[in-house]
């Protein structure tokens, strides 16, 4: 019992005597973080990989890093918080919830970080008290309205549509449902029967539009605020042997989606050019630390993609 | 029983040492072919050191082993068994959801097809081997089903499946009645007369005679002596203890006082069908029965362990409920039961957490427990019983099978209650401290509580109690009163023959 | 010489502990810093409080998976309390009464449904989530005024807040364990429930309370969650059960019941909190993080399993 002490002591005076020690000069490159929601999507790994170029053609160093599960909000503000400790120049951030990340904004600023929105925007009322460079990301809503237009077009007015939604409380997919939903305002024949959450995920969105194919079997259309949601959609309908006859709407533009539209599987969806986000991203980041202006906010465009234009590579 | 000229086993010079104890100095043993040869000791005179080494368990620090005069190292279990040593351990070695045979073949199963097992030719070897010992147990039993005395033929068939020379049985009557005794006996004689030779290591003195041809006493962990057998009870008893003990039992100094406790009728399922008794301060009654009796399921009903679904209890002529064990510890009622191992202690507490555990309440205010007062309980009790243990606060896994009864024994005893029922107070405890609980439970009795003492041993039945209840298929028998009991007239009654 | 593997153990976590932080310390400069391990404290504290509730369970031979969707329904009845403008202890009461409330109902689930803890509690798994779920609409509640926020970023002497939570509940929790009856029987149920009921413990009684007390805990660490993200969301603390029985069995308490304690729980709290910093310093990938984790969490029941099982 005794040795055990003596040996706790012992570590802990030698740990205390090394913090003393001040952490060597910093490196001579500078250093910027980007902490996406998850990388289990390709729409984060494309956002990454522009991230990845801008960086190597900007001479920067760049981080990368994830929680392990999107839904993990408190281990994102973990992650931000040990980047703001590993003294990180600038950090890009795709925030896992738009109000409970801005704690984490709010200690970069006390840390005199700066801070780049991405893809999903912080919560206007709750991000009041917090600085941020700029968002860039795409109009979600304008995203939503255009796939909600491409509905009323394609369907001529009639439609019975099932809509999978992401993680309650995300910017993204509330904006995208706000979009669609005002779009099909204008053709009073297009009807939402269903809205359930499928937490963005390829698995649930195969669940639950499982489930709704039941609850209503008059359904027709199907739109999910992202591609992952939308192609488990699509393998519900297959193993329910009604491919074709259900029209599946997306949104991301992911390479799986694009071959599902080309294949027939699939509508339409909405490209957003996550990789030029990326881009984006840490150029604004690394302006802001080298002190040049940065615009508040920066749009990534978005387009509408169908069997004409979804080849992957026809979009930049 | 031919005499070799090379014996079966020979051990000589053996000697280990564990942390603070030298288990065994210099040992040596013989087993002749076709011997049944005794092993007697004290607890921690080194009987189970011995055994381990030589099923392999436990590598020894000195010595030599020869077997058929070759010698042999034992450093793996798998190698004592190749060898030809096969044990059985007082808590079996049997997967209880598997059945007879499956159990018996286990690890070597006869497969038609890699990986496929062939149950047909197990089950018939399996006859075939429970056959050779005279048992009828269907191989497809699960073993779960069978009785102690059962499973513990299955043991001894897996060990002869295995070819082996040389059988080492650990108390192997310790749980088994009268009848089941003698099967087992009639067992290993049909397998001495093949020449195999077996190590008998037995506390029960009294039966020992009927079945061992020689006898070898170990002592504080040295060989003391061999001799042949059947040899004069106290003569042994001076050997293992190196003390004179005059009298088996204490004598009955102490007097009947008022009735304490009455039964009335209690029946539980089919093994208690209704059983009335009275029990009175100061006395001690036996409970004698064959297993299956209904002995146990008894005293499970009157300590709460078990709900009584018919009938009554009274104590102090006031009726009694007990609907669980808390009822009757609180009524004074202590149960000490059978199995101490599974039902008597908990293994990663101390001993003082264990002894103190049925009235933390007492020893505790406000929810939190009074150390000392626990430590003292604790001491007393260590020192009353001569519990062998560092201290108070060593966990209870650390002592020895004997050492472990004694904690379970003073957790009860030190409630004081004015009821205790024991259900095979000595069983696995050796011969000494056997003697200090007889002493213990007299002095009790004497102090005026009553007691129920249930035993499968009838020496012991007949030497303690001042009454004797006789159970047959969960009910009373017969009932004597010491003077006219008899050894015969008891198993007669628990045999369920007319008198 | 039981006690003693038992001290061994404990000081075989201690060591890989400060082994870990040497080996950081040297990989990076950023690890051994004031405010570095201020923040990795700080980061621990939610789970290492679940983790307290945890042990408990686990020593009494039982294990919990529900306490992830306890802190999210603990959360939002916080939440949910502040919302409706109640006092701040009134709302962290209404908190710490659903926990400990849910918490019975697996108690019971498990002593008088005769249900194994492990189908009970994952059903409450399902069901507290599902609850938390309803009661916000899916959408999570945020918002709340300074006072409640200084749960998790009030700091005394530059320590933040949510360690001396930690701390007290550890106290406590100790105290519990090692004095007080309840202890006692948390631990003889573990090691031996039958014989524990023979002695005349009310085995039903004490084991309901023991999931009450991983219900309490989980409610407490729902409070530091919500005042840290100034928001209580019905999808938080998915997978949490994992992290918290991680952290006890790393720290040595065996998954079998019986033995163990809070000493080693709050070290293999400290050795995820620290690995997952010290990961995130290095800039290592995800990718790698997770495969890390789940190394050291095998590693460590290796070795726990490995020293329990050398017999002389």
């Amino acid at each position: 019992m005794r040795l055990i002490r003596l040996a706790t002591l012992v570590l802990a005076a030698a740990a205390v005597a090394a913090c003393n020690r001040a952490p060597g000069p910093a490196a001579a490159r500078p250093r910027v973080a980007l902490v996406l929601k998850t990388v289990n999507n390709p729409f984060f790994i494309d956002m990454q990989r522009g991230a990845e170029q801008a960086a190597t053609d900007l001479n920067v160093d760049l981080v990368v890093q994830a929680a392990e599960r999107e839904t993990d909000v408190d281990r994102q503000m973990q992650i931000v918080e040990n980047l703001i400790q590993a003294r990180v120049g600038a950090i890009a951030l795709t925030p896992s919830g738009s109000r409970e990340l801005v704690p984490a904004v709010g200690k970069a600023n006390a840390a005199g970080i700066p801070v780049v929105v991405v893809d999903t925007r912080l919560d206007k009322q709750a991000a009041a008290g917090v600085k941020t460079v700029t968002f860039v990301g795409s109009d979600n809503y304008r995203g939503g309205q255009i796939i909600g237009e491409y509905l009323v077009s394609a369907s001529g007015g009639h439609a019975r549509a099932v809509v999978l939604e992401g993680i309650p409380g995300h910017e993204t997919g509330d904006s995208r449902l706000r979009g669609f939903r005002d779009a099909i305002k204008s053709a009073p024949g297009v009807v939402v029967v269903a809205s359930q959450p499928a937490n963005w995920e390829r698995d649930q969105g195969f669940t639950v539009f499982q489930n709704l194919m039941q609850a209503h079997p008059d359904a027709d259309t199907v739109f999910a605020c992202n591609d992952m949601m939308a192609l488990g959609a699509v393998e519900a309908i297959a193993a329910a042997g009604k491919t074709g006859k259900i029209r599946v709407l997306g949104f991301d533009a992911i390479d799986d989606a694009r071959r599902a539209i080309l294949d027939g599987r699939m509508a339409a969806t909405v490209a957003q050019f996550p990789d030029r986000m990326g881009r984006q991203a840490i150029e604004s980041a690394v302006k802001a630390l080298r002190g040049e202006p940065v615009p508040a906010e920066i749009g990534v465009p978005i387009e509408l993609v169908t069997r004409t234009n979804a080849a992957p590579g026809s979009v930049k | 029983m031919a005499e070799a000229s090379i014996p079966l086993l020979d051990v000589r010079g053996v000697s280990k040492r564990f942390p603070g104890v030298q288990a065994l100095d210099d040992v040596r043993f013989e087993l002749r072919q076709g011997e049944v040869h005794v092993l007697l000791g004290e607890n921690g005179a080194g009987k189970s050191t011995l055994m381990k080494i030589l099923s392999g368990a436990c590598a020894r620090d000195a010595g030599i082993v020869r077997i058929d005069g070759r010698a042999c190292a034992l450093s793996s279990p798998r190698e004592a068994q190749q060898a030809g040593i096969s044990t059985i351990y007082q808590e079996f070695n049997l997967v209880s959801h598997l059945t007879a045979a499956d159990n018996i073949f286990l690890g070597r199963e006869a497969r038609r097809m890699p990986g496929i097992v062939n149950r047909r030719t197990q089950r018939r070897d399996a006859r075939h081997l429970l056959g050779a010992l005279g048992s009828s147990i269907d191989p497809d039993a699960r073993v779960a089903d069978l009785t102690v005395a059962e499973q513990q033929m299955v043991e001894v068939a897996k060990a002869l499946s295995l070819d082996a020379k040389i059988l080492i049985m650990d108390e192997p009557t310790s749980a088994l009645t009268e009848s089941e005794i003698e099967q087992l006996f009639a067992a290993i004689r049909r397998l001495t007369a093949r020449g195999v030779g077996v190590i008998y290591i037995s506390h029960r003195l009294e039966e020992l005679s009927r079945i061992g041809d020689r006898a070898t006493v170990l002592r504080d962990g040295r060989y003391v002596a061999t001799l042949p057998l059947p040899a004069p009870i106290p003569d042994l008893v001076r050997l293992m203890a190196n003390r004179d003990i005059a009298q088996h039992y204490p004598p009955r100094t102490r007097t009947r006082g008022e009735m304490i406790l009455e039964v009335r009728d209690v029946a539980r399922g089919t093994r208690l069908r209704g059983v009335s008794f009275t029990l009175h301060r100061g006395e001690i009654l036996g409970v004698a029965g064959l297993l299956g009796a209904g002995r146990t399921e008894l005293a499970r009903v009157i300590g709460g362990a078990d709900r009584a679904e018919r009938g009554q209890l009274l104590l102090g002529g006031r009726p009694l409920a007990v609907r669980a064990p808390s009822d009757a510890i609180h009524a004074g009622i202590g149960l000490v039961p059978e199995d101490r191992k599974r039902h008597g202690f908990v293994a990663a507490c101390s001993v003082a957490a264990n002894v103190a555990l049925p009235q933390l309440v007492r020893l505790s205010r406000a929810g939190v427990v009074d150390r000392a007062r626990e430590r003292a309980l604790a001491t007393r009790w260590i020192e009353h019983l001569r519990i062998k243990t560092p201290g108070p606060s060593t966990s209870v896994s650390a002592l020895s099978g004997g050492n472990q009864q004694k904690v379970v024994l003073a957790k009860w005893l030190a409630l004081g209650a004015g009821v205790l029922i024991v259900d095979e107070p000595t069983r696995g405890i050796d011969v000494a401290a056997r003697m200090e609980i007889y002493q213990l439970l007299d002095r009790l009795a004497v102090d005026g509580a009553g007691i129920l003492m249930i035993s499968s041993d009838l020496p012991e039945v007949l030497g303690m109690s001042d009454r004797i209840l006789v159970m047959h298929q969960g009910r009373v028998a017969a009932e004597f009163d010491h003077r006219e009991a008899t050894h015969e007239g008891v198993l007669h009654a628990a045999l369920g023959l007319a008198s | 010489m039981a006690a003693l593997r038992a001290s061994g153990r404990r000081l075989g976590t201690v060591v890989g502990l400060v082994g870990l932080c040497l080996l950081l310390s040297a990989l990076t400069p950023y690890f051994l810093t004031v405010s570095n391990l201020l923040n990795v404290l700080e980061q621990t504290a939610i789970n290492a409080v679940i983790a307290a509730g945890m042990t408990f369970v686990i020593i009494s031979g039982g294990i919990d998976l529900s306490v992830g969707s306890l802190v999210a329904l603990a959360g939002v009845v916080l939440a949910l309390c502040l919302q409706a403008q109640a006092p701040l202890v009134v709302a962290i009461a209404a908190a710490c009464a659903a926990g400990a409330a849910f918490g019975m109902l697996n108690g019971l689930a498990i002593t008088w449904g005769r249900l194994p803890p492990f189908i009970a509690t994952l059903g409450m798994m399902s069901i507290a989530r599902g609850c938390a779920l309803l009661f916000t609409g899916g959408r999570p509640v945020s918002g709340f005024d300074v006072d409640f926020r200084h749960v998790a970023t009030g700091r005394f002497l530059r320590v933040p807040a949510p360690v001396f939570i930690t701390l007290a509940v550890y106290l406590l929790g100790r105290f519990v364990l090692a004095e007080t009856r309840f202890g006692r029987y948390v631990y003889a149920m573990g090691g031996n429930e039958e014989a524990t009921r023979l002695s005349g413990v009310n085995v039903r009684l004490h084991k309901t309370m023991v999931y009450a007390v991983s219900g309490l805990a989980s409610a407490i660490a729902a409070v530091v969650l919500t005042a840290r993200l100034n928001s209580a969301q019905p999808i938080a603390g998915i997978m949490y059960e994992l992290d918290a029985i991680a952290a006890t069995v790393i720290g040595g308490t065996s998954l079998m019941g019986g033995e163990g304690g809070l000493g080693g729980t709050i070290v293999g709290a400290l050795i995820m909190g620290v690995l997952r910093n010290g990961l995130n310093l290095l800039g290592v990938s995800s990718f790698v993080q997770q495969i890390v984790i789940g190394l050291v969490i095998v590693f460590a029941v290796v070795i726990d399993t490995s020293l329990k099982s050398r017999r002389p």
